[in-house]
């Protein structure tokens, strides 16, 4: 039978309903993390159409090769390939940037004109409490973007996307003793710069 | 637990606080591009899902371009050659291939563009005259 098979399950042998239901959990999924995953894209390439390239490429990724996979698998799937993802893409940018340092003319062409819509300012009333809560969003992921990739990924993972010790390490390919080394590191630096802020 | 465990507790709630409401922040462009990617894989999923013999829902279609694509090339192949003459009784292979030997030879053909058909005719009849009289 030309069945497409993948995995442990024949996809098409799914019935109707048990497709959609399929359907309908991987749309809950998606729309629980692609938020957070946006954040932590965005902290590890601090370029906002960058990440949600990332989110984007992980997504198709993991509806396309995972989707079959038990529900319980796919947030460590999905943050795996998107940390991969991310390293591509940073990676790829170090090389751009060294060939773009040999060129000539540089630089103007990579600016892009800002936003106008998303550069106006929101209409909303600003009270105090918020200008505080401004001040510390701004302070942490200020101090995020300066940790280094492992600790920032450890600590993101653990804090905001509320994953624990066995499933960070899934997703950082890593040991889960290095995911605490990671994690404690990063708490240590952040509180270090935002102990003030935060306590 | 320890007293550096029950800060760092504190801590990270309050980290916690703070990137929930970095989320609460995303703007509602980016948030729908994260919709349009989301239902993206949605359908790339569905398309993996989608059985073989969902594909038969096309065999009508591609039946009908198949039959067309056949007709074509056997109307080709059947249509008539563009000027066949019909060949005269009593004309054998040895005369078409004379024919094919004057065409082929340029002394023959020299022969053909000096054709004196009222002199051969003239000869011919000459001939037939004498035959009848002698």
């Amino acid at each position: 039978m030309p069945a497409a098979l993948h995995g442990d399950v024949d996809l098409t042998d799914l019935t109707d309903s048990e497709a959609k239901t399929q359907s309908r959990a991987l749309n809950q999924f998606l729309a629980g993390v692609e938020v957070k995953a946006f954040k932590i894209a965005q902290a590890g390439l601090r370029n906002e159409d960058d990440a949600l390239d990332a989110v984007q490429d992980a997504m198709l990724q993991l509806a396309r090769a995972y989707a079959d996979r038990p529900e319980q698998e796919w947030k460590p799937l999905f943050y795996r390939i998107l940390e991969n993802r991310i390293r591509d893409m940073q990676r790829r940018r170090t090389v751009r940037g060294r060939v773009i340092a040999w060129l000539p003319f540089r630089g103007e062409d990579d600016e892009e004109e800002p936003d106008a819509i998303a550069q106006a300012p929101s209409p909303e009333p600003q009270p105090v409490k918020r200008l505080e809560l401004d001040e510390a969003v701004g302070a942490l992921e200020k101090a995020l973007e300066g940790l280094p990739r492992r600790q920032q990924q450890a600590f993101l993972l653990r804090t905001l996307e509320g994953l624990d010790v066995a499933e960070t390490a899934a997703a950082m390919g890593c040991s889960e003793g290095s995911v605490k080394t990671h994690y404690f590191r990063a708490v240590q630096s952040l509180r270090a710069q935002l102990g003030d802020l935060y306590v | 637990m320890s007293l550096v465990d029950e800060t760092l507790t504190e801590f990270e709630r309050n980290a916690r606080v703070v990137l929930a409401e970095s989320l609460a922040r995303v703007d509602a462009r980016t948030r729908s591009r994260l919709n349009q990617a989301r239902h993206a894989a949605l359908d790339t999923a569905a398309a993996r899902r989608r059985p073989w013999w969902r594909g038969l829902a096309l065999m009508p279609a591609a039946g009908a371009v198949a039959a067309a694509v056949l007709a074509t090339v056997l109307l080709w192949h059947h249509q008539p050659a563009a000027v066949e003459l019909p060949l005269l009784e009593g004309r054998n292979a040895s005369v078409e291939a004379t024919d094919v030997d004057l065409l082929a030879d340029s002394e023959a053909l020299d022969l053909m563009e000096g054709w004196d058909g009222p002199f051969y005719e003239w000869a011919a009849a000459e001939s037939d005259a004498n035959g009848e009289s002698g």
